[in-house]
């Protein structure tokens, strides 16, 4: 018989870390090894409750066990969050299309990301730091609503802020205790002269909200929009393009995406719904 | 054995059912629905003039099933042979379709091909068409020219066995004694009805006739406040979509048995609201409008572009399902229009 597509492999949740107040991240150990692509997604499933698609946020070098950051936000996650160590859980995938990380060889990578949206982000950061020489730069432009809802908060106050290679900037839309950074949503500290446009890609990630604006301002710097890469969120439930739920226009964003350029969706209405 | 004669179906159907499963047409009131032949019976079987209300996809992809077991995986249950009697060419063309999406490569589904695989598809010429039947506006004809495995048609005094398959010429020339010569005649005659069926199916459509090809005409009519239109009727009932033959739309749940989780997959609906709505509410579909224009999207256009054919095989069952006053053959007919005027209006413009 054919493999079957909506088998999951076992796995077990073998650490879990309060990243903010909303969100958790999940180390999770698969019972045989689970390769992915920066970028790509994973329906997990917690036993006879249901599955969600995430976008692991650790780096595709590890195989034998992988990050998963979660933001409560509805029942399956809900559940999660109530999940500790030694939880079984399921694994399918992976699905999609992650970053075509050898395309942005010899080119500025301009990245903004916000909320939980750094999860994919980390796991690109990671894959695009082992290879730094590759690139002209990295830039990095992140925000939260406060400095607590960031998220990988000792590697962003720390140790990413001193990577060779690396320019970072961080944003809260609201300060609080002892945060003396910049304050303002992530498109204020965007500025056209951050990068050299013309040989640049940008990637967005984060609440739908900010992804719109952050590429409105992005269009405006003159970036090219088949050079603006979406991860984009929908509600993707088989992984290959069959059950329908996911569709962007003619995409499927569990098969085709989740990374698209701008290009690829802009002339569809309600992509940031 | 290139064509055989029967004069009666109850025999072609006894040998069939001896080693399988056999689903035939069965009327209940106006409309033809399914039911497993009995051999035993002992009245004739019928010929269903026109396509049954239950779509083929209900024997390849069922309402619900196990689509997996874990945390010990389980094989599936083993397909036994069966066969499907009364398919007519929508239901053929619907197969090709669903094969795309189910048999995709690389992405098999294994439990569609099973299924696939098992199945002895009896198909046979529409005579006379409905009256929602509109396979000719999409280049379909009222009778099977292929993806059956025996196709039957109705001539005088009995009944025409065309197989279609290596499947179907081996159950011929097993069964050769059961079988008489095929005069030119009766070919002639078989051509004449076919015409003749063509020629009720053009009359009953003659409304809904295209100047454009269908995926031109639906793609250009994407802001046509047709679909908001329509939504002002459309009572969100989903049948047009459980009972389309093509529509394939799933959701995938998880269940909880004394011992072992379930991964279950049932139909699901683009009607439905909550379709395309993510875990935190943002919901791209969210109005009625946004969703009746994605589905002929999806048919017309957004699959023509991806698998080369489109995803509608002009069976009418949609029609005679709705409650809400929706037709899909008025909806595509109102963008032709539309679409004719734009350009009418830009000729004039142009001189």
């Amino acid at each position: 018989m054919t493999r079957n597509l909506y088998q999951p492999m076992n796995a077990e949740i073998v650490e879990t870390i309060e990243e903010s107040p909303t969100i958790k991240s999940f180390v999770i150990v698969p019972d045989a090894q689970f390769k992915f692509d920066t970028g790509q997604f994973v329906e997990l499933t917690l036993p006879g409750e249901g599955e969600a698609p995430f976008t692991p946020s650790s780096s595709p070098a590890v195989v034998e066990k992988m990050e998963i950051t979660i933001m409560k936000a509805g029942r399956v996650t809900g559940l999660l969050h109530e999940c500790g160590r030694g939880q079984r859980v399921g694994l399918r995938g992976p699905y999609g299309n992650g970053y075509p990380v050898d395309e942005f060889a010899g080119k500025h990578v301009y990245v903004v990301g916000g909320g939980v949206g750094l999860a994919p982000i980390r796991s690109l950061f990671l894959t695009l730091v082992d290879r730094i020489g590759d690139f002209k730069s990295v830039v990095c432009r992140f925000g939260a609503r406060t400095p607590e809802d960031f998220i990988y908060k000792k590697a962003l106050f720390g140790d990413w802020q001193k990577l060779q290679g690396v320019e970072m900037k961080l944003t809260v839309d609201k300060a609080n205790g002892d945060w003396d950074g910049h304050v303002g949503v992530v498109t204020t500290i965007l500025n056209r002269k951050d990068v050299d446009i013309a040989n640049a890609v940008a990637i967005v990630c984060g609440p739908p909200i900010m992804m719109k604006f952050v590429t409105v301002s992005l269009l405006d710097f003159g970036f090219n929009p088949a050079s603006i890469y979406l991860s984009m969120e929908k509600n993707m439930s088989c992984g290959f393009g069959k059950c329908g739920h996911c569709m962007l226009g003619k995409y499927y964003v569990c098969k085709d995406g989740p990374v698209f350029t701008h290009e690829q969706i802009s002339k569809y209405p309600n992509i940031w719904e | 054995m290139e064509m055989a004669f029967i004069s009666r179906l109850k025999p072609l159907l006894d040998a069939v059912a001896k080693t399988m499963d056999v689903y035939v047409p069965a009327k209940v009131g106006e409309h033809y629905t399914c039911r497993k032949y009995d051999p035993s019976g002992i009245t004739e079987p019928e010929l269903n003039e026109i396509r049954m209300c239950t779509p083929v996809k209900e024997f390849l992809f069922p309402l619900r099933e196990l689509a997996a077991v874990f945390p010990e995986p389980v094989s599936p249950k083993q397909v036994k042979p069966f066969a499907v009697f009364g398919l007519k060419a929508c239901d053929l063309r619907s197969m090709e379709i669903l094969d795309k999406v189910f048999m995709e490569k690389d992405f098999e589904d294994a439990f569609y091909i099973a299924r696939r695989r098992m199945m002895l598809a009896i198909s046979s010429d529409c005579s006379p068409p409905g009256e929602s039947c509109f396979c000719n506006i999409l280049a379909g004809k009222p009778y099977p020219e292929g993806g059956f495995d025996l196709n039957i048609s109705h001539v005088i005094d009995g009944f025409l066995i065309e197989p279609g398959s290596a499947k179907g010429k081996d159950f011929l020339f097993a069964h050769a004694g059961m079988f008489g010569e095929v005069p030119d005649a009766l070919l002639a005659e078989r051509a004449k009805l076919r015409e003749a069926a063509q020629s009720q199916l053009k009359q009953i459509t003659r409304g809904f006739l295209l100047d454009a090809p269908v995926g031109q005409i639906v793609e250009g009519g994407y802001n046509s406040d047709v679909f908001d239109e329509q939504a002002r009727t459309c009572v969100e009932c989903q049948a047009c979509t459980r009972i389309c033959p093509t529509c394939h739309c799933f959701y995938l749940y998880d269940g909880k048995q004394q011992d072992y989780f379930t991964k279950m997959k049932m139909w699901d609906s683009c009607m439905r609201v909550g379709h395309a709505q993510v875990a935190g509410g943002a919901n791209p579909r969210k109005m009625l409008g946004d969703r009746l224009r994605h589905r002929l999207m999806h048919k017309f256009t957004y699959f023509l572009e991806r698998y080369g054919i489109d995803m509608c095989v002009g069976c009418g069952r949609c029609i005679d399902a709705e409650t809400g006053d929706v037709d899909i053959r008025a909806i595509v007919k109102r963008l032709n229009d539309e679409l004719l005027a734009k350009g009418q209006q830009a000729v004039k413009a142009a001189t």
